[in-house]
């Protein structure tokens, strides 16, 4: 009766060997985790391009109406950082009073300088924006920053007039007036 | 019977000699001592990177960011008799954020991709082993058999930020740990 016992707990003990063998076996193997450091850089930009850099007027003395010779697209891209809340897009003279000039002391003010943007309404530069002198400018866009367009874009179409009625405009002398506008977009804060 | 002296002489003599033969052709041992030898291969997996750093420049909303350098992995191995496969992992700890601006940004695992010895790219967006579930990738699985249970391997790894999908993300300096890893199993 013993030792049937006896052979019973070998069996046991047997069996316990065989089992945990085939666990120590079926252990996996692993190897040392090795780590690489990534860097990735989004760097915040802000970026105007125009269809055109130049624009011819064609002026009729006291007329109202003296179209540019085409309309040019502004297209404004950001990428921008988080914390940014605006986008605004500008239009500017660097002097409100000369806006064009003759060089010989005939001027044409901002104010008689106007643009459409977009088909809307035809607005001279009268305000003072971020950028260029005071009361020589007009604010095109005003872009509300998102979570939804951090990196984004918009166009601006702008066509230009020229209205000499006003004041003594309708007495400029004959000459060649040039001038240069800005166009400049901030992101802000 | 008495023997004569000169004949006695010689049978001593004879008696004497057999008994030095036989003295000197009987073998005398030590105790048997015993050595135990043990010899020991241990088992093995190692993996070794080329380098540890990537840098990426990335471009706002483009699926092609690559990274600066390519990096091999190099996996070595001694393996017991018994085990049927080897792999080879990448993975993230977490797939959601692989890399993150800390300010709540993030590029996930299913953006950044691998390409394993020339290979087409793949995101890491399986569960293996390792890190974060859908934070992973297999770049390679050897199969053991009785010719390379020792062996090594080199896993040549290109890495690309795709931000196609991620249009809107932020500008800001992403940072994040990629790991490698064997497993033998």
């Amino acid at each position: 009766m013993k030792s049937r016992a006896n052979h019973k707990f070998s069996l046991a003990i047997f069996a316990s060997i065989v089992l945990l063998a085939s666990f120590a076996s079926a252990q996996s193997l692993n190897s040392g985790a090795q780590p690489i450091a990534l860097n990735a850089q989004l760097a915040e930009s802000l970026t105007v391009s125009l269809s055109a850099n130049a624009v011819n007027f064609t002026l009729a003395g006291g007329s109202t109406s003296n179209p540019g010779s085409t309309n040019v697209t502004a297209t404004t891209t950001w990428v921008l950082k988080p914390g940014r809340t605006q986008v605004t897009v500008d239009a500017y003279f660097a002097s409100a009073g000369a806006a064009l000039t003759d060089g010989s002391g005939n001027n044409i003010p901002s104010s008689a300088f106007k643009i459409s943007d977009n088909g809307g309404a035809s607005s001279p530069l009268v305000n003072t924006v971020a950028f260029g002198a005071a009361n020589a400018g007009l604010r095109l866009a005003t872009v509300a920053i998102t979570g939804a367009n951090k990196n984004s874009n918009r166009t601006d179409n702008m066509a230009f007039n020229i209205d000499l009625s006003g004041g003594t405009l309708p007495q400029l002398p004959a000459a060649t007036y040039t001038g240069t506008l800005n166009i400049q977009a901030q992101a802000t804060p | 019977m008495k023997l004569p002296a000169k004949t006695r002489i010689v049978a001593l003599i004879a008696v004497l000699t057999t008994a030095w033969i036989g003295a000197s052709a009987q073998a005398v041992n030590s105790g048997a001592q015993t050595i135990t030898l043990n010899a020991t291969l241990s088992e093995s997996v190692s993996l070794t990177l080329s380098a540890n750093a990537v840098n990426f420049n990335l471009t706002a909303g483009s699926a092609n960011n690559p990274g600066s350098t390519s990096i091999t992995a190099t996996t070595t191995w001694a393996l017991r008799p018994n085990r049927g496969s080897l792999s080879v992992y990448a993975f993230f700890a977490n797939s959601a954020s692989a890399l993150s601006d800390g300010a709540g940004n993030n590029i996930p695992s299913t953006d950044f991709q691998i390409s394993d010895n020339g290979a087409a790219f793949q995101a890491l967006t399986n569960t293996v082993p390792f890190g974060g579930a859908n934070a992973g990738l297999r770049l390679a699985n050897v199969r053991i058999l009785g010719n390379n249970k020792q062996g090594s391997r080199t896993d040549t790894m290109n890495f690309n930020i795709n931000l196609g999908t991620l249009p809107s993300l932020p500008a800001g300096v992403y940072s994040g740990t990629l790991t490698i890893q064997v497993q033998v199993i």
